[in-house]
């Protein structure tokens, strides 16, 4: 059966460079056959990679060792759901889950839009093919799946920190993500190569964007959580390589989120959105390549692996090339429209845009900067979390004040008196705030105040506008108050849809600053009957248990967890020893509160052979609120992106206006 | 405009980089001899592993990645012990070296993940 | 190992079959040019998108104004130049028109 797999992916190779020539040579000379024929290669490439990802599927789960990739990522006792999950866990196989994605996704993209947009579709097939043409020769000449190898009895088994439910759904979203991004780059540069600078590609590619963003966006907060329950050190993100190779391109795609929305309401910004577009693309490049190679001197790899160069290779191809068109159709480009004034909301969305993309370049820095300090200077400098805290307060806390700001300002212009009345209340309630919080002790920590400060006027202003729409939804006709809710919602979904994933993002700073600027911790070793103290918990260790799991001992030991007179229960903290890997994982107890969102957090360091052990424990104030600001983000993108068929009835009758043949 | 605020940031990322120091350099433990001041230690580690990280500090050796020099840096350890520590694993860490030993600063230990996913860390809470 | 072959060359064959089907379909078609817009429809594009541009920002005015976020006075300073802007939009639509009375769509 590797064969079989081989040679689908040697198929999808052809069909890749024969959608690359023959679509190029379709656009340039205007040839209607060959521009289908190309593209129904781009389709068939799908086919085949779909192909062979079934074949590497069914090799996991049939346990066919003969496969070397197989052999390394999984083992008999490893159950379903993880062999499955193996798929993408080792080099190989995620690189052909990029391919998969990638193809499936430029099938469907250029499907659906090729009635209406066929000028420009003939452009975008060669894009996509270029792309896919890269991933393809990656897994058939350089990193395949299908390596065979005489089969051992059993496998290498997965690492125990994977065999946890987060990473079934983290790495594919973050793929979904990734990829994502490629739709509107290649659209974008259709664009571009046609000279069809128009809406349409915006217009196309929007709900993929938004949708690219989302999935990368929860696909990091799942990961901050697993890292948070499941490697246990009592943190969630430890700007790690690795971790900001996901955050980079979802800054810029934030960034390219709120430009658009200037280019479509003012027609202004069309180089600059090209420009981002580029960039978020390039960034989910040069985040598979983090990832994937051994570059960084990260955690994840001290050895060069394979595939480093050639991903180099392309993304510096990629970035030139689609720089050189942009030049080349710059004078296109320019729009004559300019700022009116500095206090707008085309202002504000710029000021939006350049601090993301400050937080995403200070970022990206810290990233490269020990490559390039042992470049010029002959040894690697490393660049601390207090570089990143630094900057991520710097701009983040302005971004923050201006996620309430923003919506609420006018377009063009807006006179200060206006804005004095807007933002009475709102900054009303968040002096309030300040103040109160200032009495129960949050002037501890500067930065953790003004966030929870921004935090309050951001909320007020976010309640504010669903109330005065509302109401003014009611006055124009609504019969009751539930009623002129939802249709306020689904008549303006961008708008809301936006205002609770910008709740979503407050929340998430809430969360971020309680657990990070106010959290406590205790350390201390303890014989069975020791107690422990931290804040106004109480804990004490009572007995340590061994029992034998399905593929790993489980040693556990209990506490009691009482807070001032209250009993809360008890709580288990361990290790695992897993006998196939040979590896020990770190099992910690969480004690969520319900009511504060407050974690008590305790990590069995050391378990001495004479039963004692050595506790560290945290209280994490909040921390909560960043898990449920996964969901209400979550929830956000969905009314964002749902289907608008008042929308879809406009963008069509437009497209005939004009002439463009709306058949098949 | 626009070119002008980003050419202005960056400025003051490469100013406080360089200056306020934000950065450790990373060595090899064949690197070190001679070296004062915090640095960042990358090795692989080499037994026997002996003491308590929580009393009185865990000992061992930090030879190079790949080979080379035969003889290692001994090193003491206080603080988290990330559950990936072992003999022969990839470890990073900060801390000074004092006398011929390579004392790390607490909890600053990572290891290297096996797989290619998110960090094995323990130390400073996030 | 032979099964793997059969399903290969199939799965290779089914591939040239679609990349071949727009020649197969059509192997002497009336017209093989790729339909594209002419720098008049490109413009008539254009104007319609300031059009539908206009109508919006019109539209959002409104809005805006209805739910307390702009007020009186700045409402009525952006309405006039908003409705100038639809006007000259829908203005230059008509003056782009090909003919009198001839009806959109009619290229195919």
């Amino acid at each position: 059966m590797p064969e079989l797999g081989r040679a689908a992916l040697l198929v999808t190779l052809g069909l890749s460079l024969y959608a690359l020539v023959a679509g190029t040579a379709a656009a340039r000379l205007g040839r209607r056959r060959l521009a289908r024929s190309a593209q129904n290669a781009l389709v068939a490439s799908f086919g085949a990679t779909a192909v062979a990802a079934a074949v590497l599927l069914s090799a996991l789960l049939r346990n066919d060792f003969s496969l070397e990739y197989v052999a390394r990522t999984t083992s008999r006792a490893l159950p379903t759901a993880y062999t499955i999950s193996a798929f993408w866990g080792g080099q190989e196989g995620s690189l052909l889950l990029w391919l998969l994605v990638l193809t499936g996704f430029g099938a469907a993209a250029v499907t659906l839009n090729r009635s209406w947009a066929r000028d420009l579709i003939v452009w975008v097939v060669p894009v996509f093919a270029a792309i896919s043409t890269f991933f393809a020769f990656l897994v058939v000449a350089v990193a395949s799946p299908f390596a065979t190898q005489p089969a051992p009895l059993d496998g290498a088994g997965m690492t125990p920190s994977l065999q946890n439910p987060y990473m079934l759904a983290h790495p594919p979203l973050l793929y979904l993500g990734y990829v994502g991004l490629s739709v509107p780059f290649a659209f974008a540069m259709g664009a571009i190569l046609s000279g069809k600078l128009d809406e349409r590609w915006l217009v196309a590619t929007r709900r993929w964007t938004l949708f690219a963003w989302a999935a990368l966006g929860i696909g990091q907060l799942l990961g901050s959580h697993w890292a948070y329950v499941e490697v246990g050190w009592g943190g969630y993100y430890a700007w790690d390589p690795v971790e900001n190779a996901a955050l980079m391109p979802w800054l810029a795609a934030t960034a390219f989120l709120h430009s658009v929305m200037i280019q479509e309401k003012r027609g202004m910004l069309k180089v600059w959105n090209v420009l981002l577009v580029i960039l978020a693309f390039s960034l989910s490049l040069f985040g598979t390549f983090l990832t994937r190679s051994g570059v960084v001197n990260s955690i994840h790899s001290f050895t060069q692996s394979s595939i480093g160069p050639w991903f180099l290779a392309f993304i510096a191809l990629v970035v030139t090339v689609s720089l050189a068109l942009v030049f080349w159709r710059l004078p296109r480009l320019r729009s004559p429209t300019k700022l009116e004034s500095p206090v707008s909301r085309e202002a504000a969305f710029l000021y939006n845009n350049l601090l993301l993309l400050a937080l995403c370049l200070a970022i990206l820095w810290g990233v490269v900067y020990p490559m390039l300090s042992e470049a010029v200077r002959g040894e690697a400098v490393v660049l601390g979390r207090s570089y990143y805290d630094f900057f991520l307060r710097a701009f983040g806390l302005p971004l923050l004040l201006l996620m309430g700001i923003g919506p609420l300002i006018a377009w063009r212009r807006a006179s200060l008196r206006s804005l004095a009345t807007t933002f009475r209340w709102p900054t009303l309630v968040a002096v309030l705030a300040g103040i109160v919080l200032l009495l129960l002790g949050a002037g501890s920590s500067i930065p953790g105040l003004v966030a929870y400060t921004f935090s309050a006027f951001v909320l007020a202003t976010i309640v504010m506008e669903f109330a005065r729409g509302t109401r003014a939804r009611k006055a124009l006709g609504a019969t009751t108050w539930p009623g002129a809710f939802t249709s306020l919602v689904s008549r303006n979904r961008r708008r809301y849809g936006g205002y609770v994933v910008h709740a979503a993002i407050v929340l998430l700073a809430i969360g971020i600053a309680g657990s990070s600027a106010f959290d406590s911790v205790a350390e201390a070793k303890l014989r069975k009957g020791d107690s422990m103290r931290i804040g106004d918990y109480t804990l004490v260790y009572r007995s340590l248990s061994e029992r034998s799991g399905p593929n790993a001992t489980e040693i556990r030991a209990t506490l009691d967890v009482r807070r001032g007179n209250r009993d809360l229960g008890t709580l288990k903290a361990g290790k695992n020893a897993y006998t196939i890997e040979q590896q020990v994982s770190n099992e910690v107890g969480i004690r969520s509160d319900r009511l504060t969102g407050e974690d008590l957090f305790v990590i069995a360091e050391q378990i001495n052979p004479d039963g004692s052990v050595y506790f560290r424990v945290f209280v994490k104030p909040l921390v909560n609120l960043i898990w449920l600001a996964g969901l209400v983000f979550l929830l956000g993108s969905v009314i964002t992106l749902w289907p608008d068929r008042r929308e879809q009835r406009r963008l069509v009758a437009r497209a005939s206006e004009v002439g463009i043949p709306a058949t098949r | 405009m626009i070119a002008l605020s980003v050419a202005a940031v960056l400025a003051v990322f490469l100013l406080y980089t360089s200056i306020a120091g934000g950065g450790n350099p990373s060595l090899a433990p064949s690197e070190l001899d001679g070296r004062s001041g915090t640095v960042q230690l990358a090795g692989v580690v080499v037994g026997p592993i002996a003491g308590d990280a929580h009393a009185g500090g865990l000992r061992f050796e930090l030879r190079d990645i790949g080979g080379g020099k035969a003889t290692g840096v001994p090193v003491r350890y206080s603080g988290s012990v990330p559950d990936l520590f072992k003999v022969g694993r990839h470890i990073v860490m900060d801390g000074e070296l004092r006398k011929g030993v390579f004392v790390a600063a607490a909890g600053s230990m990572i290891t290297k993940c096996p797989s290619k996913y998110a960090p094995k860390r323990r130390g400073d809470s996030a | 190992m032979t099964l793997a072959l059969l399903l290969a060359a199939t799965l290779a064959v089914a591939c040239v079959i679609v990349v071949a089907l727009p020649f197969l379909r059509e192997p002497e078609p009336e017209s093989d040019a790729l339909e594209d817009l002419d720098d008049e429809e490109r413009r008539r594009l254009e104007l319609l998108e300031a059009r539908d541009r206009a109508l919006s920002a019109l539209k959002e005015l409104e809005f805006d104004h209805r739910t307390g976020t702009i007020s009186d006075e700045d409402y009525r300073a952006q309405l006039g130049p908003l409705r100038r802007d639809v006007a000259s939009a829908l203005q230059a639509l008509t003056a782009a028109e090909p003919g009198e009375g001839q009806p959109p769509g009619a290229r195919n």
